[in-house]
């Protein structure tokens, strides 16, 4: 079973503002959060790369941009576009939506073309595929599991939180037995405490998706100190 | 006034946008709507052709939803998109405008991406941006207004995904700008009577996924 602390929790968090709301105060307070607590990365819409990147320069924590943001729908060439305007803007890694309503028309063709264009548009970086599980059934995340495999991409994500349910447990875990160790797994939405992150990381999640962190990190603190 | 179903339905814009919307979807709810004359419709941008092609000759505008729903895109991704759009031979553009900037009145940057975004279209088709008055103050809704307008844009849909038209920001912003902004309202409108509501508080176009259920009663009615 891994550790998880609360120093080895916090380096697994993509610390994430996502608010449609957000004004560029919390922007910084998010990035001031991260350095504090030690996040991986602070996940942002690609408006904020930029900033971010400004406020993050000399520290470990990289930019995370969400691509296709956050229904997926937009042309293969689009989404490669935004993601190459987030690298030139100082993101560290890419989180994309992936056409989700191809891959439930079996298109797989489309689906594996659009995760190589995205693979190929971030080259050098850490790509993650947005399966929005929430909306598949089984086999879905199965196959695009493979597919992401397939196209090289480093980690398979469940959720973007905006759709009709967050990461589970049961999906962590199959999409870890799938990818095995070809890919690593990001649990994202709807992880509010440490006792539900703990759980993510038990089943195989190596990253962590959350607006919670430093909730998540001051509860393993305290019951460590406890 | 009496509204008749070809009068409302020509104030309908309707569309089918989401997450997991296949192709077939998108046929089965095009093929719904078609035999009424509505506005305009919208789609995710991979259906736009096949949309423009489903359509062909009937008159009904093409929508393409830019920068949607968050609008948390770069204004670089945002005209790609509209690139996109124009090259395809798209009718108007729904862009999300960046809300973070909204909140924090960042002026600079909402006039420079109003400006670049016209500056791109050139008039060739409409834009109608989206501030989404859901999550503004008053204040906001009219500083933000102002700007669009100001930019030379007069088209504003309420809302995008998620939010709630109503009806005392139809009266807000008509009593404010009057016949000067052309107002779509947009966000949980489902029921007719509610449509008819907004239309004669001022809106001139009602967007709703439930548009072609609306003109299916009114038509039942009369």
């Amino acid at each position: 079973m891994p550790h998880t602390t609360s120093s080895n929790i916090a380096s697994m968090i993509d610390h994430t503002e996502l608010h449609i709301d957000a004004r560029y105060g919390d922007l910084v307070r998010t990035c001031l959060e991260a350095i504090r607590f030690g996040f991986a990365s602070v996940a942002v819409h690609p408006v904020h790369v930029a900033r971010c990147a400004k406020l993050l320069a000399g520290t470990p924590i990289v930019v995370d941009a969400a691509i296709g943001f956050h229904t997926g729908g937009f042309t293969i060439d689009n989404k490669a576009f935004e993601a190459q305007d987030a690298l030139a803007n100082g993101a560290g890694e890419i989180d994309f939506v992936m056409n989700v309503a191809a891959l439930k028309a079996a298109d797989y063709d489309y689906v594996s073309r659009e995760m190589e264009a995205l693979r190929s548009a971030t080259e050098g970086h850490v790509l993650k595929v947005i399966l929005e599980t929430c909306l598949l059934t089984d086999p879905e995340k199965v196959k695009a599991c493979e597919l992401a495999v397939k196209a090289s991409i480093d980690f398979v994500k469940t959720s973007t939180g905006f759709s009709t349910g967050g990461a589970t447990i049961d999906d962590v875990r199959l999409m870890k037995s799938v990818v095995n160790d070809a890919a690593l797994v990001k649990a994202s939405g709807g992880i509010r405490n440490a006792q539900h992150a703990q759980q993510m990381v038990e089943a195989g999640a190596s990253r962590l998706g959350t607006s919670a962190g430093v909730k998540i990190v001051e509860q393993l603190l305290g019951a460590a100190r406890s | 006034m009496d509204w008749t179903t070809k009068s409302f339905a020509a104030t309908i814009k309707t569309g089918i946008l989401g997450t997991d919307v296949t192709e077939s979807v998108v046929r089965e709810a095009i093929a719904r709507v078609k035999p009424y004359p509505i506005s305009a419709y919208a789609v995710d941008m991979p259906f736009l052709p096949l949309a423009k092609e489903l359509f062909s000759g009937s008159g009904v505008l093409i929508t393409a939803a830019v920068g949607y729903p968050l609008g948390g895109m770069t204004l670089a991704t945002k005209l790609d998109q509209i690139r996109f759009a124009l090259a395809h031979g798209f009718d108007e553009i729904n862009p999300s405008l960046s809300f973070s900037a909204i909140k924090s009145r960042d002026a600079d940057e909402l006039k420079h991406e109003l400006e670049a975004m016209k500056d791109l279209v050139a008039a060739k088709i409409d834009i109608i941006v989206i501030p989404q008055y859901h999550i503004l103050t008053n204040e906001e809704k009219l500083w933000i207004t102002e700007l669009i307008l100001e930019s030379g844009i007069t088209g504003v849909k309420t809302n995008g995904h998620g939010g709630i038209c109503l009806p005392e920001d139809i009266t807000l912003i008509k009593r404010a700008f009057g016949d000067d902004v052309s107002l779509e309202a947009s966000g949980g409108i489902r029921k007719l009577d509610d449509a008819i509501h907004l239309l004669e508080l001022g809106a001139s176009f009602i967007h709703s996924t439930s548009g072609c259920d609306m003109i299916v009663e009114l038509d039942s009615r009369s």
